[in-house]
């Protein structure tokens, strides 16, 4: 073990160029943002963000929606190698879960920020209301988050040497990423059931009954997605060769679930007779192009086409893709694709949003770094 | 500004045009020309419509929005998270947040349910010199609206806003021109919150759902991977965790 150690202090020596420069322009962002977000928490939300009664969320909320989408990772990885049993993937799972938690802590931290009443943030575990799909969005990311703390904790254990509380992680593995699944499946849905409430405002491109499902789809595209790189970059920084039948397979998955979202929701629109809307070329139509062109068309080109899907650019390309399909579209739902019953006022967001928004999330990936440096990612097989 | 003395909201100079943290009710004047081409300014009240299933009290996290048997619609602001969805649900943007205070909260229109109960009428009602507010039971009133457009023929369009609008609201509004030139969302009769609501009540079926099915789908697969390993014709990966 005392060799292994030595090594990775020369790793992290010798890695001192292009990655601990990242690192540390990351690590600055997040020391500004927590001087951004106490000044947020101090002077109150008129004066720190560009909010208004006639835009009531901003950035934040879209980057809350958008990083859960992304942290389905977690259970994206978790499902097919625990519950669906494809062994093959192991590799992948400890990265994307480790992700998965960063991601929900992050979202943690900006909805605190954004809370009027942030002091009062437990209120939804005292006062219940069913109907709300907040409410229910606040209860499972609380006891989503609990499991992936437990589904990271092995390789937590495993740096400590505990062997004992492995052991009974270990055995509650499948029932843990049972729950995990579970949960995702309903608080990924339920995101699209929030803007049910809100017909009067998203434009009717967006709006259909069935978003919860077209929700916890690209959830799991974005999921695979994020797979994808947090693996690729793992490997890495592991001195490792990310392994190409892990990636064609992620990728090939990745690829016909897109194909499926696609499906779904070019059928949605034909159903509800919008077509004349998507062609019309005007501003939402040209959102929604860029959306579903980004999102699904292009990569499900890349990922499905044979020939084009064995090159590992392809796989790559795909997943940023996605990642930046998924990007649009939960803007698109919180921002660009409202408009108001009533004309006037416009959101542009303020310095304080952006400078808590990126420091956020720059901590989660400095501490997903250290997480992938200091903790077991490639298990026993490596290990021992 | 009967209103805001009721509700010891802090008093403005002018009459309000817009709702706000200060102004639980507002006057909108309109210039409109009426069905005889002749040029009109219409004044109108707005405030919260405390409807008949409203949206709000469907969207709120922790249920500070309650609608009354009564009618109104009332806010609980010791509960309030100051999450501000209901300003989204809301389709008559009502709901106002105090964005000056640190600790902000939601304000709105509660109809005056502390005068109701002590049997008073809303201040704004009884305030009115001439008759242009009227309060009493829903039915009622949509009853009395419609005589009144019976009897006083042209003078309105034959529209009672809120006796349908996403699902009724306790406030009646006439008119005599088309609601939307005074600023009136078009609305269907379909409450806000249906497909929310359907979908969140089958919360515990598609929970229970998921999770049988993945179990079920694992057992199947364990016991074909079983079978398959039986015969030696496939190896089964190293570094499984069990």
């Amino acid at each position: 073990m005392t060799t292994t150690t030595r090594d990775r202090g020369q790793n992290i020596i010798e890695g001192f160029d292009k990655g601990s420069i990242v690192i540390g322009v990351l690590s600055l962002l997040l020391l500004v943002g927590i001087f951004a977000a106490v000044g947020r928490l101090y002077v109150g939300l008129g004066e720190s963000t560009a909010l208004s009664d006639r835009y009531p969320w901003g950035i934040w909320i879209g980057f809350d929606f958008l990083l859960i989408a992304f942290s389905g990772v977690g259970f994206t990885m978790a499902g097919l190698v625990h519950v669906f049993r494809q062994e093959k993937y192991h590799d992948v799972v400890r990265p994307a879960v480790l992700a998965g938690l960063m991601g929900y802590s992050a979202v943690l931290a900006i909805l605190l920020l954004d809370l009027g009443r942030f002091d009062r943030f437990y209120h939804f575990l005292i006062f219940w209301n069913p109907h709300s799909p907040l409410f229910e969005i606040c209860w499972c990311v609380l006891l989503y988050t609990t499991v992936l703390m437990i589904e990271v904790s092995p390789s937590i254990f495993e740096r400590l040497k505990w062997e004992r509380p492995i052991r009974w992680v270990v055995r509650a593995m499948l029932p843990v990423a049972i729950v995990g699944v579970t949960l995702s499946s309903l608080h990924q849905s339920t995101l699209g059931t929030l803007y049910l409430n809100m017909p009067h405002r998203l434009n009717a491109l967006w709006y259909t009954p069935v978003l919860p499902l077209l929700f916890f789809t690209s959830s799991v595209m974005a999921g695979l997605a994020l797979a994808i790189i947090v693996y690729a970059i793992a490997a890495r920084i592991s001195d490792q060769e990310p392994k190409s039948d892990i990636l064609s397979g992620l990728g090939k998955i990745m690829g016909w679930v897109t194909l499926l979202y696609l499906v779904l929701k070019l059928g949605d629109i034909l159903v509800a007779g919008e077509l004349s809307a998507l062609f019309a070329f005007d501003r939402m139509s040209t959102l929604m192009w860029i959306e579903l062109g980004v999102c699904a068309l292009l990569p499900a080109a890349l990922l499905l086409i044979p020939g084009v899907r064995e090159r590992k650019s392809s796989i790559y390309g795909g997943a940023i893709l996605i990642l930046l399909g998924v990007l649009a579209n939960r803007f698109n739902a919180t921002l660009f694709g409202q408009s108001l019953p009533s004309a006037g006022g416009t959101y542009s967001p303020s310095i304080i949003e952006w400078l808590t928004t990126l420091g956020i999330i720059a901590g989660a990936i400095v501490a997903w770094y250290f997480g992938v440096r200091l903790l077991t990612m490639f298990d026993e097989s490596h290990a021992r | 500004l009967a209103c805001g003395e009721c509700n010891g909201l802090p008093l403005k100079g002018a009459v309000p045009d817009t709702l706000d943290r200060s102004a639980y009710t507002c006057l909108q004047v309109h210039e409109v020309i009426a069905a005889d081409k002749s040029p009109k300014t219409l004044y109108v009240k707005r405030q919260c419509m405390h409807c008949v299933h409203p949206a709000c009290v469907s969207a709120c996290t922790v249920g500070a929005l309650r609608k009354t048997p009564e009618g109104p619609v009332v806010y609980d602001a010791d509960k309030c998270i100051g999450c501000r969805y209901c300003q989204y649900a809301c389709p008559f943007e009502v709901p106002t947040y105090d964005w000056k205070d640190p600790f902000g909260l939601i304000h709105k229109c509660q109809l005056c349910v502390s005068r109701l109960s002590e049997g008073q009428g809303p201040a704004c009602v009884e305030a009115c010199p001439n008759g242009a507010l009227r309060f009493g039971r829903r039915d009622a009133l949509l009853a009395q609206a419609h005589g009144q457009i019976v009897s006083n023929a042209g003078r309105y369009v034959d529209h009672v806003y809120g006796e349908n609008e996403a699902g009724g609201t306790s406030m009646l509004y006439l008119s005599p021109v088309p609601f939307d030139q005074l600023g009136f969302p078009v609305l269907g009769d379909e409450p806000i919150p249906h497909y929310a609501e359907t979908i969140m009540k089958g919360t515990p079926i598609i929970a229970v759902t998921v999770a049988s099915a993945i179990t079920g789908i694992h057992w199947f697969l364990k016991r074909r991977e079983q079978k398959l390993s039986t015969a030696p014709v496939r190896n089964s990966d190293a570094g499984a965790e069990e």
